[in-house]
């Protein structure tokens, strides 16, 4: 099974509008989705799970994914974290 | 993307009429607004309470070809859900237990990216275990 993953450091925090665009993105892939942050591991697809990450700016996160999309569904979330800047207001 | 795939429509059944709209802005926002979240908040006259007939319009303005997830906000809206839905037995309705605001953010978020309405309720009942903290 292909399984991709791939970290970034966010630049802000991960507030309720970009974790329902990554759970929205990991929705739409066949692959199992996860974000890992500190010791937290969770499904992508959960956007609650995503919220209960409380993941923070300047905080190392890694999207992983196993499935026949795996690598796109990485480079789609990597996407969207790096593309959201949510950083004036709690969002 | 193009999306071609009509998505499962969401009503929130609430006492009140702020509650509901609130809680649709909030999962409609979250989820990046391509799912149809209708408010079906308070009775027919705007107080506390909960109406059939809102219902059942808001179920029938939901209704993208895909089905409807209804969730209530406390047990006794249920009482007016089931009665709404004997009376539309055609509809292809599915009502929720889950908490209020989670399982409509969960709903919405899980219908935006095109999963079908057995999966729409999966999303919200399992809001029940999602923690905070």
């Amino acid at each position: 099974m292909p399984a991709s993953s791939e970290s970034i450091t966010l630049t802000s925090d991960l507030h309720a509008r970009p974790a329902g665009a990554l759970a929205v993105a990991a929705g739409r892939f066949a692959a199992t989705v996860s974000v890992i942050a500190g010791s937290k591991t969770v499904d992508a697809k959960s956007v609650l799970g995503v919220m209960g990450l409380g993941a923070t700016r300047g905080q190392r996160v890694t999207v992983s994914a196993e499935g026949p999309d795996a690598e796109e569904a990485v480079a789609a979330l990597i996407a969207i974290l790096e593309s959201h800047s949510f950083d004036a207001e709690a969002r | 993307m193009t999306q071609v795939a009509p998505r499962v429509g969401i009503v929130l059944v609430s006492h009140s009429v702020r509650l509901a709209e609130g809680t649709a802005d909030l999962a409609g926002q979250v989820s990046g607004g391509t799912v149809r979240v209708l408010a079906a908040g308070g009775t027919e006259d705007g107080e506390l309470g909960t109406s059939a007939g809102k219902v059942a319009q808001a179920v029938a303005s939901a209704e993208a070809g895909a089905g409807v997830l209804v969730l209530p906000d406390l047990g006794s809206a249920v009482l007016t859900v089931r009665a709404m839905l004997e009376d539309m037995p055609g509809a292809r309705v599915v009502l929720a237990d889950a908490p209020f605001v989670e399982g409509a953010v969960a709903a919405t978020v899980t219908a935006a990216a095109g999963a079908d309405l057995k999966a729409v309720a999966t999303a919200a009942e399992e809001a029940w275990h999602a923690r905070k903290l």
